[in-house]
């Protein structure tokens, strides 16, 4: 499944052979804003709290277990999978691609899973922070996954109670709803793009 | 010109071919087909999670599991062809490196026994669903499939990742 994600580790772009051959990709425009954002993170006192973090006493314990990173990205990646199934049969229902109950048991199913996802995806975040805070906190694609994160839940919260409450006793959702729904959808493959292109950051 | 060694195995053949190589040499391509398989895969787990908890007892809505599974399905499938396409677009890039990763070939055998584990289910006992998806409780054998397939895809999972810190040390 997964090419990078050594401890603090930024992968290599593939493997060195012989020959090796220069694609002329490297440079970019999104690459340059990236290692710029990052390089600013490196002054910021970020700098320091995420030293502070990475001399702490968990991420100590955290570096000498070899499998505790790997064991948090597992519930990280099972909790980003009962949230996005929870969104998107919202959406199958919304959009009449999946239709057996009412719009409003569905979303009350669904939300349901969906919040209490968010809380294991923000702990085994949390707690994968702590296990590598310099590779995550001076990174410039984590802190756009966080605002995207923010987005998605504040996007959720409106959902659940704005836009939800009027599926009470209604068979069909209405534009806005469907285009929230879809949005929510797009908002967590960006999410979890983010999530693994932080292995790739420039800087 | 073939900056590549002559292959001494089907593997090195995989891996030099101009599939291979050109995936291998990108810098973008292998992170964007990852993210795919990510995203395809997340949506496998948690579409298939959804009916597995259910068959395992957890309740909470008023749904039958056949017609859960019905609303499910068509995402795992389209799901599952994706994590399949683009996860063979990452193994041809590296066949080699892969194919002596036993966390990858591990991750392989977990997928083989998700998948029998589920046909031998609908072979069997999901053909008399409809006389049992309404009894408080769901017949012994549901329950074991439900939680045989919770522990595999976690296997999957966890193999999975273990590919990205083990990629590359094994020769």
């Amino acid at each position: 499944m997964s090419h990078a994600g050594s401890s603090g580790g930024i992968a290599s772009p593939g493997p060195v052979r012989s020959g090796g051959i220069d694609t002329g990709e490297e440079s970019s425009l999104m690459g340059d804003l990236l290692f710029n954002f990052t390089e600013w993170l490196r002054n910021t006192p970020l700098n320091d709290v995420a030293l502070a973090i990475s001399e702490s006493a968990p991420t100590l314990w955290i570096g000498e277990h070899f499998y505790a990173i790997p064991i948090f990205q597992v519930i990280h990646i099972l909790a980003i999978s009962a949230s996005f199934a929870a969104v998107l049969m919202i959406n199958a229902r919304m959009l009449k691609l999946a239709g057996h109950s009412s719009l409003e048991d569905t979303t009350a199913r669904y939300v349901r899973v969906l919040w209490w996802a968010l809380l294991v995806l923000v702990l085994s975040g949390a707690a994968m922070i702590i296990g590598e805070p310099i590779r995550e906190l001076i990174n410039a694609v984590f802190w756009v996954k966080m605002i995207l994160f923010v987005t998605a839940v504040l996007f959720t919260i409106w959902f659940h109670k704005g836009i939800a409450k009027r599926f009470t006793g209604s068979s069909e959702a209405s534009g806005g709803a469907k285009l929230a729904g879809i949005v929510l959808v797009v908002l967590w493959c960006m999410i979890m793009t983010g999530g693994r292109w932080i292995a790739y950051n420039p800087g | 010109m073939s900056f590549y060694p002559e292959p001494t195995n089907i593997w090195e053949s995989i891996e030099y071919s101009s599939l291979g190589t050109t995936i291998a040499e990108s810098t973008w391509m292998f992170p964007t087909i990852e993210t795919i398989h990510v995203i395809a895969l997340v949506t496998v787990i948690g579409t298939i999670a959804l009916v597995d908890l259910r068959l395992v007892g957890v309740k909470g809505h008023a749904l039958r599991v056949s017609q859960l599974a019905k609303d499910t399905l068509p995402w795992t499938w389209g799901a599952f062809a994706l994590a399949a396409i683009t996860g063979l677009l990452l193994f041809v890039s590296k066949a080699s490196s892969y194919m002596i990763n036993p966390w990858f070939l591990a991750k392989l055998a977990m997928l083989a026994l998700a998948g029998l584990n589920m046909m031998y289910f609908h072979m069997t006992t999901w053909r008399a669903v409809d006389h049992w998806e309404l009894d408080p409780s769901f017949p012994t054998a549901a329950k074991i499939a439900g939680w045989l397939s919770l522990i595999f895809w976690l296997v999957v999972v966890f193999c999975g990742r273990m590919i990205g810190f083990t990629l590359g040390i094994f020769f």
